[in-house]
């Protein structure tokens, strides 16, 4: 096979007449970022909530859940998106979908809430892990002193279980970023797909996915830093593993 | 000021509470001892409604902590709780270990309830640690703040539910001290504890319990004295000789 090395085709025009290759993977990564995180937005906000009722002592609350965790995690997230996408519309009553097919950015608004959704999964059965592995007695220490329910998560738990599962909450957002590449099943114009398009009219397939990788770890290498800064701001003095405080004598 | 009046508990079809029935009078302090899973911790944690019981009744300050009506977090807030492994709230500075509850619960301004954390800090020998992170203290020192936490609520009452018994011996006596002050001011107390020499000089009652029942309630001298059940002599005659 005879290939023909081009690494100057990112500063060529693109099809579209106006951008340069370039350009467009950059375009591409922009629709990335929206993506991941807006759904990232979604996925700490419900997997926050549905973290703290698993942890909660109301049984239906509890129950409820459970099933939505095991409901997001077991459905591979590529079936996910074409129920959101293609199915949903479907069922519903036919002027909602009408009006879903209709919408601008229809793909890009089922990426968020459907990667969002799933992901939210994910944060809530970590966000569990942290809060159970807390001493019951924080718990009790807060409920003692005459806070709510609600305020000892607020003030006592959450605040120590965020900052327990930071670093798999970093690997969550690492992951929610790959993940959105699923978009491009449905036509979401995101890195991914860019650099396939690329690859499409350009014919330089290893130039294209070469630059769109090179996005990829460099976004990466910004989230894990960024996050290492954010776990020791937080850091707790004095405290060192999950659970246990330190004992200093 | 505690009415604990034949209460029962059950986890599923194991009996922890067997019909316990006692009462700490406003001022008095009562020491609860008996072996380890006998119940103590449970009927303690009883009396602010951090467990739940099926039977009975407990009064706290004439009103019912087992009553659906009653509001805890408003009960609780009038009981100071102080626990075996300390429970600061690691996160938190020393000083807003002392104000939160203050703040969140009964109102208080950030100033207010500062003023009231150091006076307490003072009092338990730590007004230079304010600052300072729970984990960077001493057992000793975490449990002489989290007395300061609990008191910073101006209690009615105060349980405590082993406070020394996860310290290094050196460091117990400071929390000692602090606790035979706090008695000699007049708080109700209710402790857990197998500090007989604490006993001995603070306690106007001890109680001792064995699988849930309250074997023995008797005064202080009595209870130190001659009379009293084989188990509750078994026991003594274990823990004094340690
Ligand atoms: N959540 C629970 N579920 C089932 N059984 C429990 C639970 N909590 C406590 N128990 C049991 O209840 C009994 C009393 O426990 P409790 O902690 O009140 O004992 P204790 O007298 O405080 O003992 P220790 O001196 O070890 O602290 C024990 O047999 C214990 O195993
Ligand atoms: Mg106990």
């Amino acid at each position: 096979m005879k290939y023909n090395w081009n690494w100057g085709i990112f500063f060529e025009i693109s099809p579209d007449g106006v951008h340069t290759y370039l350009g467009s993977l950059m375009f591409g990564m922009v629709w990335t970022l929206a993506t991941a995180l807006s759904a990232w937005i979604i996925a700490l906000a419900v997997g926050s909530v549905i973290g703290v009722l698993r942890t909660a002592p109301n049984p239906w609350l509890a129950r409820f859940a459970n099933g939505y965790v095991e409901l997001f995690r077991n459905i591979p997230l590529l079936v996910q998106m074409f129920l959101w996408y293609f199915v949903l519309p479907e069922v519903v009553p036919s002027s909602i979908g009408t009006w879903l097919k209709q919408l601008p950015n229809a793909s890009f608004y089922t990426t968020v809430f459907c990667l969002g959704l799933y992901t939210a999964a994910r944060v809530a059965e970590q966000l569990r892990a942290g809060i159970l592995s807390l001493r019951s007695g924080q718990r009790m220490a807060g409920l003692a002193m005459g806070l709510t329910l609600p305020q000892t998560y607020r003030y006592v738990l959450l605040p120590m279980a965020y900052r327990i599962i930071l670093p798999p909450l970093t690997s969550e957002f690492l992951n929610i970023i790959k993940n959105s590449a699923v978009a491009l099943t449905i036509g979401l114009m995101e890195l991914t797909a860019a650099a396939r398009s690329m690859q499409e009219f350009s014919f330089q397939v290893f130039e294209a996915f070469t630059g769109a990788t090179i996005i990829y770890i460099v976004i990466n290498i910004i989230v894990v830093n960024g996050m290492r800064i954010l776990e020791k701001r937080l850091s707790v003095p004095g405290y060192i593993s999950l659970g246990k405080p330190a004992a200093a004598h | 000021m505690i009415e604990i009046d034949n209460v029962s508990k059950w986890y599923l079809d194991f009996q922890v509470l067997k019909g316990c029935s006692t009462n700490v009078a406003k001022g008095e302090v009562v020491i609860v001892c008996g072996p380890s899973g006998s119940g103590k911790s449970t009927l303690i944690k009883c009396v602010n409604g951090l467990e739940p019981f099926q039977k009975g009744n407990i009064t706290v300050d004439g009103i019912s902590v087992g009553d659906v009506k009653t509001n805890l977090p408003k009960l609780r807030a009038r009981v100071g709780m102080v626990f075996q492994h300390f429970e600061l709230f690691p996160h938190m500075s020393v000083l807003q270990n002392l104000t939160i509850g203050q703040i969140k619960v009964l109102g208080r301004d950030e100033e207010e309830s500062r003023v009231r954390a150091f006076k307490l800090l003072d009092r338990v020998g730590l007004h230079e640690f304010a600052d300072k992170f729970p984990g960077n203290l001493s057992g000793g020192q975490q449990q002489r703040v989290a007395i300061a936490r609990a008191l910073a609520m101006d209690p009615i009452a105060m349980l405590f539910d082993e406070p020394t018994s996860a310290l290094d011996p050196e460091m117990i006596n400071e929390v000692l001290d602090v606790m035979v002050a706090l008695a000699k001011d007049g708080m109700t107390m209710m402790v857990v504890t197998h500090e007989m020499g604490f006993a001995r000089s603070v306690a106007n009652r001890v109680i001792f319990m064995d699988r849930g029942e309250i074997v023995e309630d008797a005064k202080k001298d009595d209870f130190f004295g001659k009379p009293r059940s084989e188990r509750a002599q078994l026991f003594l005659s274990k823990i004094l000789h340690h």
